[in-house]
């Protein structure tokens, strides 16, 4: 069991005032069998006019914040305490095999939905070859999973700057470098084109290794990886393919969604406002 | 007609099998046989004319935005379709049954989905659905029913003589408004057709959904705020939006007119917010916010005061998921699972491909079947048997490689009822839609509906075409039944309001520019024929010469022609082009003319058949002229006098028959503002001259003010400076001159009424008393002449200090918003902006 505290804010400055603003935000970690939510607050600057909130489609919990006063700067700062202690996954070799699980997930109507298509993840015969290759006929799904999680940490280079949020699967394809969401989305689409159900899954990653450790990358801001599903027995699994991780106890997790769209920390629409600049800073650090 | 030839074993509305008239269409056809024949003779193709006519002076071509498109809208034939009243009971107690049917997978599909897991319905028809809106699914909380409460579908007539269900309608059922319009129009052209019928009128069952609408108001029925959401007047549909919104007593709104504010809906009006508690939406769910749905349009925070509970949107969004033509297949076992009942009124034959055995079935005979998108039941059918062979392979190609994603329906001729063809009449395959709402405790069948004669195969399903022939769905009563009467709802008696309030301010706001528009078109066609004038004399005096001179810059200052065209001698020709460039299409004029007929378009909903002909017909006409081939002053002087009796019967029919607030206010008001700006900047360029020159300065000031006749009636032939200008300036009764203008300003503002035009009105008098200051000034000055043109800058700075205020009227009633964006949407675009799991 690990404790961690968790400081994510966000900072919007606006060139002109916004007039009203509506935003939706997933910043609120996701209660699990793994993962206890100790406390966590959020505040708002200026204060919002109305909040709500909700569990959403996917277990998410999920809040809305509508500002009417006019305002040049929005800030959410989002902080908690978390236990995490995710269990080791099977022995991979005794986990059934692929085509054993791509066949029970189709009749699974808890975790079908994450085996479609989604609007930012359509169907790839490219991603779905790139991974075709780690799953050889009758292989044991995990055995085939850590491979394709370490062939996408060894072939992909990480470079800031180069994708954006909707970047098709494609581009990280071709040039070969991205972000911990691009090839966390490559590694979806691929899943997905074998007819295994994989789950984009936003959260975090320790900020600072422990002593004698490496940095991991994606630290110092919003981080996702990859829920895979082993079949009814063992269940979901998370695989970070930007650290070649088995997820343990140095992530923890926000919500998950079908790919980045459904599970985005914080989106909003604003009247007015003009250009404007964000700033996000992201603390992971063991409390 | 382009109308498909029926199929030879199609089923006959009107005849039986043993080739005789059905007892229900004898009447029908009797009334035809009445029709009379004083149009040589010609009954039925007089009815039909007329019905076109009716529907193009003041029905649905009348409602198209632009101009009318002949040949691009809904027709009505003259003859109904009648259904015989046992039948129409059969086919809405299995439409109700339907509809309570798509209404628990509805709340299962967003509750706890309990379906999916005891395996009845396949995670695909859910998950892989586009129309399942995840935001409007709450894991920790069942939905807040009813989520469906219109509902229509489409049907047809299989050869056993029952009706089939083609598609289910789930989302926004279109086309009840029309056929609301078919009945109006065709019993007021035709009435001669509905004497000695029993037919069911339609207007109780509005009544009812009405009252229905009122009950789902979150804050009660009494006094609840109904508004329809249109996407605005280039959507298909608008025509019926515009008659439905008329017909249910809704509010028509467009998404800009609607703003979400602490978890509430509201209108943004001239009086402020007016809370909306029943939005009946008319745009696809996905449209409607833009923070959950994504997109550009739609009103950002609505799914929260959705939530929240302050508005009902009817239907919910995401209704429109069970519309999926794959989930047909299935609906027999739910019924009985679900209701425990049949079902009564059973689908077309209709098949996922992705079931067992289903794609084998449909390959080994393709031609047999209508193949159509699994899950968008708005997406036409493809027709295998009528496919050339190439396109046929490659479309069983791509079935065979993804099944799931199809459906096929098995290909079933409709039924053919007779439609008017010259003065005959032939058989046409029919296609009927039918509607039904939620009264709060069942569901009630519209007892009529649209019957539609399908343009092509590919129209048998899909969405609801742009254009088409209708039929009346007549409903026949049993003798002797009761005809019911609206529900008896207690409704608190309205407040009554005169002033302009209610009026959402996008309607203010166009109607505005509307009145500054037409205005302006006059002031340019003033401003243009007095340039002729001067051009057609040859040679000119030195004085014309002058007032030419003050004319083009005139011309330049408005934009009119461009800068680099000089007036006069070798020029003339120039200027000449320049004024028909301006006209025509693209030019300044053109482009002024351009907008007006927008303008009309998107305030068509607050105009009478009659005034929208007026503003429109005429318009089009000038239009046609500017753009004729033939060039010349004499072919220029006839397109602006066009132009002039246009904009003064626009003015005469907005005078004499528009209430006087509201809209009408607006339209004036933009009048007055635009012909304040341009008599200063007229009289400016008209007074800009050396001292000397001051008489044909003047002239030409009460000639751009049509002031001539009046000035020699009061003074005879003697010009001066003080009279001249008082009567352009300052005299309270010349409709042409600048005070009348600023009079006329104030008034209206102070009508308009509300509050907030307090610091508007004293804005309105300083000018006043500015501009009645001015010929006085010049009377008591030493040399009148020498102040007369002095008075060229301030004029100027007048004409500025009009488009301030301007500017504040809209600022104050048009509430302009910026516009919206989204975040955390963006591209990343520098390591400092990655953000959101772009690690």
């Amino acid at each position: 069991m690990t404790l961690w505290r968790i400081r994510h804010a966000t900072t919007y400055r606006y060139a002109e005032p916004v007039d009203m603003a509506s935003h939706m935000l997933h910043l609120s970690p996701r209660p699990l069998p793994h993962q206890r939510v100790r406390w966590e607050k959020m505040a708002c600057a200026p204060e919002p006019a109305r909040v709500s909130s909700s569990v959403d489609h996917f277990g998410n919990r999920v809040t809305w914040l509508f500002l009417d006063r006019p305002h040049a700067r929005f800030e959410v700062v989002a902080e908690a305490e978390i236990e995490v202690a995710f269990p080791a996954p099977p022995p991979a070799d005794q986990t059934p095999p692929w085509e054993q699980v791509a066949a029970e997930a189709a009749r699974d109507a808890a975790v079908a939905e994450f085996t479609f298509p989604s609007p930012l993840l359509p169907e790839h015969a490219g991603a779905r070859d790139y991974a075709a290759q780690s799953f050889t006929p009758g292989r044991p799904v995990l055995a085939a999973l850590l491979e394709l999680n370490g062939r996408i940490r060894r072939d992909f280079t990480f470079r800031a700057g180069v994708t954006g949020i909707a970047t098709p699967v494609g581009q990280v394809l071709a040039q070969r470098m991205g972000v911990c969401q691009d090839f966390t989305h490559l590694m979806l689409c691929g899943l997905r084109g074998l007819g295994l159900p994989a789950r984009y899954v936003s959260g975090y990653i320790r900020t600072l290794p422990p002593p004698g450790g490496v940095v991991h990358l994606g630290a110092d801001q919003s981080h996702a990886w990859v829920g895979a599903w082993l079949g009814a027995q063992a269940g979901w699994v998370d695989l970070d393919p930007t650290n070649d991780l088995v997820v343990r106890d140095e992530h923890v997790v926000l919500g998950w969604g079908r790919d980045f769209q459904d599970i985005s920390p914080l989106r909003g629409i604003i009247l007015g406002g003009g250009r404007h600049s964000l700033n996000v800073a992201v603390d992971l650090i063991p409390a | 007609m382009n109308a498909p030839l029926p199929h030879p074993s199609a089923p006959d509305e009107m005849v039986d099998g043993h080739g005789h008239v059905r007892p229900h269409w004898r009447r029908v056809l009797a009334a035809f046989s009445d029709l009379p024949q004083d149009y040589a003779g010609r009954g039925i193709g007089e009815a039909v004319r007329r019905l076109d006519r009716a529907f193009e002076d003041e029905g649905v071509v009348s409602l198209l935005p632009g101009a009318a498109r002949p040949g691009r809208a809904w027709r009505c034939d003259p003859v109904p379709l009648p259904l015989p009243a046992r039948e129409f009971a059969a086919l809405a107690e299995g439409l109700a049954q339907r509809a309570r049917l798509l209404e628990r997978l509805l709340l299962d599909f967003y509750g706890p989905q309990s379906l999916l897991a005891e395996g009845l319905v396949p995670p695909a028809l859910v998950f892989a659905n586009p129309a399942f809106l995840r935001p409007c699914r709450a894991a920790d909380r069942p939905p807040a029913g009813p989520l469906l409460t219109t509902y229509a579908a489409d049907l047809l007539r299989a050869a056993d003589g029952g009706w089939r269900v083609l598609a289910d309608r789930t989302s926004r059922a279109a086309g009840i408004g029309h056929a609301q319009e078919n009945r109006r129009i065709l019993a007021r052209v035709v009435p001669g057709l509905f004497r000695g019928q029993q037919v069911r009128p339609l207007r109780p069952f509005f009544d009812r959904w009405q009252d229905a609408l009122q009950r789902l108001s979150p804050r009660g029925p009494g006094n609840a705020a109904l508004a329809l959401l249109t996407p605005g007047v280039h959507h298909p549909l608008w025509f019926e939006h515009v008659l439905l919104a008329g017909e249910l007593s809704c509010a028509l709104v467009e998404p800009g007119d609607l703003t979400a504010r602490n978890g509430a809906l509201f209108l943004k009006t001239l009086r402020g917010l007016q809370p909306v508690d029943v939005l009946l939406r008319r745009m696809d769910g996905r449209q409607l916010d833009p923070l959950e749905f994504g997109g550009h349009g739609g009103v950002p925070g609505l799914m929260d005061a959705a939530r929240n509970g302050a508005v009902r949107i009817v239907n919910a969004p995401g209704c429109g998921m069970v519309e999926a033509p794959a989930l047909a297949a299935l609906l027999p076992e739910l019924c009985r699972r679900l209701l425990g009942e049949a079902l009564l009124l059973p689908s077309v034959e209709t098949h996922w491909l992705a079931s067992p055995g289903t794609l084998e079935m449909v390959l080994r005979a393709p031609g047999e079947w209508l193949l159509r998108p699994a899950f968008d039941g708005g997406a036409p059918a493809q027709h295998p048997a009528l496919m050339p062979e190439a396109a046929r392979e490659a479309l069983l190609r791509r079935l065979a490689e993804r099944p799931q994603d199809w459906a096929a329906t098995r290909d079933m001729p409709p039924s053919v009822a007779p439609c008017a063809d010259g003065e005959r009449l032939s058989p046409r395959p029919v296609i009927l839609r039918l509607f039904l709402a939620q009264d709060g405790a069942e569901w009630q069948a519209m007892p009529g509906g649209l019957a539609r004669v399908p343009g092509g195969p590919g129209e048998l399903t899909g969405r609801l075409p742009q254009d088409g022939l209708a039929k009346d769905v007549w409903v026949l009563a049993e003798e002797g039944a009761e005809i019911l009467g609206p529900a008896a709802l207690p409704r608190q008696p309205l407040p009554i309001r005169r002033a302009a309030g209610e009026l959402p301010s996008r309607v203010a706001d166009n109607m505005f520019w509307l009145g500054r528009h037409v205005e302006r078109l006059e002031g340019a066609a003033r401003l243009m024929r007095a340039a002729l004038a001067r051009l057609e004399r040859d040679p000119l005096l030195p004085r014309e010469f002058a007032e030419l001179a003050a004319l083009s810059a005139a011309l330049r200052h408005a934009g009119l022609v461009p800068a680099e065209e000089t007036p006069g001698g070798a020029a003339s020709a120039a200027l000449q082009a320049a004024l028909w460039r301006s006209l025509r299409e693209g030019g300044a004029v053109g482009r002024q003319m351009a907008e007006i007929a927008r303008l009309v378009g998107a305030v068509r909903d607050r105009l009478t058949g009659d005034i929208h002909t007026l503003f429109t017909l005429p318009l089009r006409a000038v239009q046609v002229q500017a753009a004729a081939q033939h060039r010349g002053a004499q072919g220029l002087e006839e397109a602006l006098a066009g132009v002039l009796r246009y904009c003064a019967g626009v003015a005469g029919a907005a005078a004499e028959n528009m209430v006087r607030a509201g809209g009408h206010a607006f339209l004036d008001l933009g009048r007055r503002v635009e012909r304040a700006q341009s008599i200063a900047a007229q009289l400016r360029f008209a007074l800009d001259q050396p001292a000397s020159r001051v008489e044909g300065g003047l002239r030409l000031a009460l000639e751009l003010c049509d002031s001539v006749i009046t000035y020699r009636s009061r003074y005879l032939g003697v010009l001066q400076p003080a009279p001249a200008l008082d009567l352009v300036l300052a005299d309270p009764g010349n409709p042409r001159g600048l005070a009348f203008q600023l009079r006329a300003i104030g008034r209206l503002l102070a009508d308009i009424g509300g509050g907030p035009e307090q610091d508007l009105l004293p804005q309105a008098e300083a000018l006043l008393a500015a501009v009645e200051e001015m010929p006085l000034a010049v009377q008591a000055a030493h040399d009148p002449a020498l102040a007369a043109v002095q008075l060229a800058p301030r004029l100027a700075a007048l004409e500025g200090e009009v488009a301030a205020l301007s500017d504040h009227v809209s600022r104050r009633y048009f509430a302009l918003l910026p516009p919206a964006q989204s975040l955390g949407q963006e591209m990343a675009k520098e390591p400092s902006v990655l953000f959101w799991g772009a690690a």
